[in-house]
């Protein structure tokens, strides 16, 4: 074998070990990837099936996401709220949307059965909370029709008015209770 | 961008004790999108184009800030692209990006408000107004509904979505693609399994070195040392050295060479002539070196099938 064919040789060996070291650590860091997620996933599928799985908090947005919705469904808003705070200051535009949409939908769905029940004094920071929610939402994503339908109704339960900005964020009472007269109406088709 | 609405032409404004504003302030168009059929939460974009006197530039920090202009309208962007001074005029593009949170019952005229900037050439400073513009904003529900308990359904909750794995199990396969080609050619070149047999062909090899050594004019030593070659390809395939009287067990064992028998047993009688018997020249006529290239290149293609 020449000197030329045995450097060829050589070559070949040490180039494909090198592809061979690059596949391998590919290969390891994905399939530890698909794992995570595949593990995300069965935690995610248990939250939507209804069980209470615990979720660290720098989990993936997705999970936390889906924990979040487990708490808004459940109308347990305190338990909620961290999670909101994390995920509407993370990177994951479309996750801090919804997280928001779906915060500003329980309060709002709470509002309305408070409402139901002539409760009114809840109500109104509900609804406040919630069209500042959906609010937040929008600035993120303007196209969101969902959440625009949603502030529609939240804005005609309790409608804004320049006075309010004026005084900031104390309402006092007697603004409270001419905000109310603007109320068009208590829920119709519920209890 | 839609049709041009220039809403102001030479909107200027001079400060007290200044000279003629007209001079410093050439032009400030406003160009606006459609004005009709916006929503709450609606974004729209207004862009200006200002036109100014060459030194005079635009104050930065008479720049509105992104905020919440009121109860219902927000300031969500702005920005300002300078082209450059150019036939002594300096040009700007400053573009407002607004927000409407509004819900009117009916539609509605709602007003964007004017932005006033200022511009100064270094002692003296004029106003830059720029125009304010209005738009109808349209409601998204009825006022009154027919069927009862509709007024108050929300739209549903966003549904959490598992993680998309697709792309993940995809990265994963090229990996392993990848790993197992370049483990493939290390196998090839290293002879490993499957490929141990590319090593194994001590015919092909001995063949290649004949070819070179038994070129015309061929002398004896290059004769002898072939019919070595040969012998030791014969010893690698067989395992153990071999001689003449082995040759029955070689082809019991090895069958696929029974096709060269005959010319076999030729070549183990030229050798023990050459090696033992000492007439060299006699044996090149019984096995011209022709010939005996022909033979080893039959037994590296019996080797070869076999393989």
């Amino acid at each position: 074998m020449s000197i030329e064919r045995r450097r060829t040789g050589r070559l070949v060996i040490l180039s494909s070990v090198a592809v061979l070291v690059i596949g391998l650590a590919g290969a390891l860091w994905f399939g530890a990837r698909l794992h995570a997620e595949r593990a995300d996933n069965a935690t995610i599928a248990a939250l939507a099936a209804g069980q209470e799985v615990a979720v660290s908090p720098d989990a993936a947005p997705e999970v936390l996401f889906a924990r979040l919705h487990f708490f808004t469904y459940r109308d347990r808003l305190d338990e909620a709220q961290p999670l909101l705070n994390r995920l509407a200051v993370d990177g994951n535009r479309p996750l801090a949307v919804a997280s928001l949409y779906d915060m500003a939908n329980a309060r709002l769905r709470l509002a309305i059965d408070h409402l139901g029940t002539n409760d009114i004094d809840p109500a109104i920071p509900l609804v406040r909370l919630a069209k500042d929610g959906y609010r937040r939402a929008l600035t993120l994503d303007p196209g969101f029709w969902d959440a625009k339908y949603n502030l529609d109704i939240a804005m005609r339960l309790v409608r804004d008015f320049p006075q309010i900005d004026v005084d900031g964020e104390e309402i006092p009472p007697e603004a409270a209770k001419r905000l109310w007269t603007d109320l068009p109406g208590l829920p119709q088709g519920l209890p | 961008m839609a049709r041009r609405l220039r809403l102001a032409f030479l909107a200027l404004l001079a400060i007290a004790g200044a000279t003629p504003a007209a001079a410093q302030v050439r032009a400030v168009d406003l160009y606006a999108p459609r004005a009709f059929g916006y929503v709450i939460g609606d974004a729209l974009t207004l862009t200006a184009d200002i036109t100014l006197d060459a030194p005079f530039t635009l104050d930065p920090a008479a720049l509105p800030t992104p905020r919440a202009l009121n109860y219902w309208l927000d300031l969500r962007e702005v920005r300002l692209d300078d082209h450059g001074v150019e036939g002594g005029q300096h040009r700007y593009t400053l573009g407002l990006t607004y927000q409407t949170f509004y819900a009117p019952l009916e539609p509605r005229r709602l007003d964007i408000p004017a932005i006033a900037l200022s511009a100064t050439d270094g002692a003296r400073r004029v106003a830059v107004n720029v125009p304010g513009w209005s738009f109808l904003s349209s409601p998204l529900r009825e006022v009154m509904t027919s069927t009862p308990g509709q007024a108050m359904t929300l739209r549903p909750d966003t549904a959490p979505r598992m993680i998309p794995t697709a792309g993940t199990r995809h990265a994963l396969l090229a990996s392993l693609v990848i790993a197992l080609g370049a483990l493939a050619v290390l196998a090839w070149q290293m002879g490993w399994w499957p490929f141990h047999r590319r090593r194994a062909r001590p015919f092909a090899m001995a063949a290649r070195a004949m070819a070179g050594a038994l070129g015309s004019p061929s002398s004896e030593s290059a004769y002898r040392g072939s019919l070595m070659a040969l012998h030791r390809a014969f010893d690698t395939t067989a395992g153990h050295g071999l001689f003449a009287e082995d040759l029955p067990g070689f082809f019991a064992a090895h069958p696929a060479f029974r096709a060269v028998e005959g010319e076999v047993r030729r070549l183990f009688a030229v050798s023990r002539d050459v090696f033992f018997g000492g007439d060299a020249p006699g044996a090149q006529r019984a096995l011209p070196p022709g010939e005996l290239l022909a033979l080893a290149r039959r037994l590296r293609a019996v080797e070869r099938e076999a393989s």
